[in-house]
Order: C-alpha cells, then structure tokens, then sequence
C-alpha cells in the first residue's frame, strides 16, 4: 500500500513540470523537503501564471479524477488577483489535495520572479526556506515555530536576523553582528529591543506574531467577503459540474464565476 | 554546561534532516496513510490558500447545501492531523 502512496506530492510535481517549469512545490509539503516535521497531508504549489501552465495542471488533475473543490477557477483572471484554486481526488487510500495559488502573499513580484529563475534547474522545485518563511506568516499559531527553525537553516545572518522566532538567537546575532541589526532596524522594529532584556526581546516577538496573525486576517477577510456571493452560488454550480471531467467541469465553474467573483478582491474598511 | 536553546520543535521532527531520502519518503507516505483518518473532521476545511477561514459548502442528499460560513481562525484541521504523526 505505501508503495502505491510514496511520494505522490513529489510525483505530481514532477508531472506538473513535465516539459517545462510550471510548478513550485509549497508550504507544509516543502518544509518536509527541507527536513522538518510533517503537519500537513494537503499539498500547495505555486505555479506559473499563463493559460498554458494552469491547463496542463488542469490535465494532470483530470487524468487522476480530481473534482473541483469552492474556491476561484484556476483561470489566469482570478489567479492574478490573489484568488487560490481547490482539488480534490482519490489515490488508492489517500484523499488528496491541491492548491494553487500564481500570486503568494509576503512575495514582492521582483522576490517571486527571482524565484521562479532559481528553481529553474531543479528536479522538485520546492520554496526555499527563506520564502517559505515569509508564506508561513499566517493566522496560525502553528506556523510560527516552523518559521523560526527555517530561520536557523538560513545562511546569511542578514536574514537570520529578519526572520528569527527566537530571542536568544537574535541576542547572539546582535554580538556577532550589532552593524547588521543597526541597518535593519528600519525592516524590522522589534530588533530595537534586541539589546535588553530577553523578557523584553520575548514579549516584542510575541507582540510582533500577533501582529502578523492579525495582518494575515485582515488579508484573508478582504477574499472571504469579496467571495460571498460566490459562495452562495456555489451549490448550483457544484451540483451543475456533477461528475463531469475536471476541464469540462473548469469551463463550467469560469463561466458562472465570472461577474460573481471579482478578479480582484476590493479593499475593505478597518 | 550547554547553553539553553530556544526550541521550536521537538527532536523528532528534527531528526527529519538526519533520515536518508528513502526513510524521509518511507515517513512522509506513513503519516500521510495514518493521517487519512481525519478525514471526515476535516472535511469542509482548507489548509491553504484565502479560504482558510471558510467550511466548504457540501450539497446533501436532496442536493441541498449544508455547512459552509466562517469557521473560527486558528482552529484548522491541519492542528488535529499533529495527533497520528509520527507512527513509526
């Protein structure tokens, strides 16, 4: 049986890729690559925002009896837009997901280009840790000690120090490096208090999760309303797909969503 | 004596960096199978992407939509799925 499940993430990977790049390995299913715990059995990828990336991953899909899950159509209109796309398929025991997303949050478009070019060459595209710590400042709490051990993967004490969940390890820095922490004060505030007390380093850390959970939040709020009439017309177009092949299916959930979902979710008050 | 280390995760999680590829691989298909028997608890969840916060809406028998709306923040399936790691 677990030969039939090995490494489906690292296979889809692979099949998503099949000719050209078109899909970077994410989130929780990269930070088993990249050698820590295992906390999540769904898989995220970013891919590539053209039609021709998003209609072979659509193939892929289809070719292993995926359905489409609510969420934006996997279409470059939405994509663009933030928007994430959701599958969903049997693999002999396995029930497994897919998401995707063209525009990952915390990514600068120059960051995410930059990205992209790195894991050009590379068998398994995966976020490296640096980016992917940047993903993992979410509304989770549970993200946040995956942040701080990416941070000590990092080479560059640059973004040890930008990146760091651990008081005692900024400490260390600021000794090793007190010019560092002077220069990037301005990206990061709470390295203000890098030479006080730990308590007082803990309680800025502290402070400052919260304020990305809360940022995170607001950030998410913005698509949940921006979706809500979508979300009512949901049912219908779920119960229109039916058992339909996922492309079918695809032309189906694009065509009802268009003028139901903006491309683009507009800003909401504070 | 060693100096005290801020700790994120436990040594087993760790211990990943220190598996082979086959082993790391052989670990990751485990916890996936074991962790196949959430699977009805989390099933209207989303663990990425901007609706995370969202039940996906099922139809019910009668083709009827039941579920759906706002789900309270840190309270995803992913949290539950941390009881059936780790089964080697």
């Amino acid at each position: 049986m677990l030969s039939t499940a090995m490494s489906i993430y690292l296979d889809l990977t692979r099949e998503f890729n099949a000719g050209a790049l078109r899909a970077i390995l994410s989130s929780g299913q990269a930070v088993v690559l990249h050698g820590l715990a295992v906390m999540s059995k769904d898989g995220d990828w970013i891919l590539r925002e053209t039609e021709a990336a998003l209609d072979h991953v659509l193939g892929v899909l289809e070719r292993r009896g995926a359905r489409y899950r609510f969420g934006a159509p996997l279409d470059v209109r939405w994509m663009r837009g933030g928007w994430s796309s959701h599958f969903e398929f049997r693999e002999g025991p396995l029930r497994i997901r897919t998401d995707f997303v063209t525009r990952p949050p915390r990514l600068p478009p120059d960051d995410l280009a930059a990205l992209w070019r790195e894991q050009s060459s590379r068998t398994i595209p995966v976020v490296d840790p640096r980016r992917l710590a940047e993903l993992k400042k979410t509304n989770r709490e549970k993200d946040y000690p995956i942040i701080g051990e990416l941070a000590r993967m990092l080479e560059d004490p640059r973004q040890q120090i930008l990146l760091s969940r651990s008081a005692r390890d900024l400490a260390s820095q600021a000794q090793a490096h007190p010019e560092l922490i002077r220069e990037l004060i301005h990206e990061r505030p709470l390295l203000a208090s890098v030479r006080k007390s730990l308590d007082v380093l803990e309680a800025a850390l502290d402070a400052e999760r919260r304020d990305l959970i809360h940022a995170n939040e607001r950030r998410l709020r913005r698509y949940v309303e921006a979706a809500e009439a979508w979300t009512s017309r949901w049912p219908s177009v779920q119960s229109e797909m039916g058992a339909m092949p996922l492309r079918q299916a695809h032309a189906v959930v694009a065509a009802k969503a268009a003028g139901v979902l903006p491309f683009e979710p507009p800003e909401v008050s504070p | 004596m060693k100096a005290p280390q801020d700790a994120f995760l436990s040594e087993e999680d760790l211990d990943f960096r220190n598996m082979t590829d086959e082993e790391l691989l052989a670990h990751w298909d485990a916890w996936l199978l074991q962790a196949q028997a959430t699977n009805d608890q989390d099933q209207d969840t989303y663990t990425h992407g901007v609706f995370v916060t969202l039940s996906e809406r099922r139809p019910a028998k009668g083709g009827a939509a039941v579920g759906g709306g706002a789900r309270p923040l840190d309270e995803r399936g992913e949290q539950r799925h941390r009881g059936v790691q780790r089964g080697r």
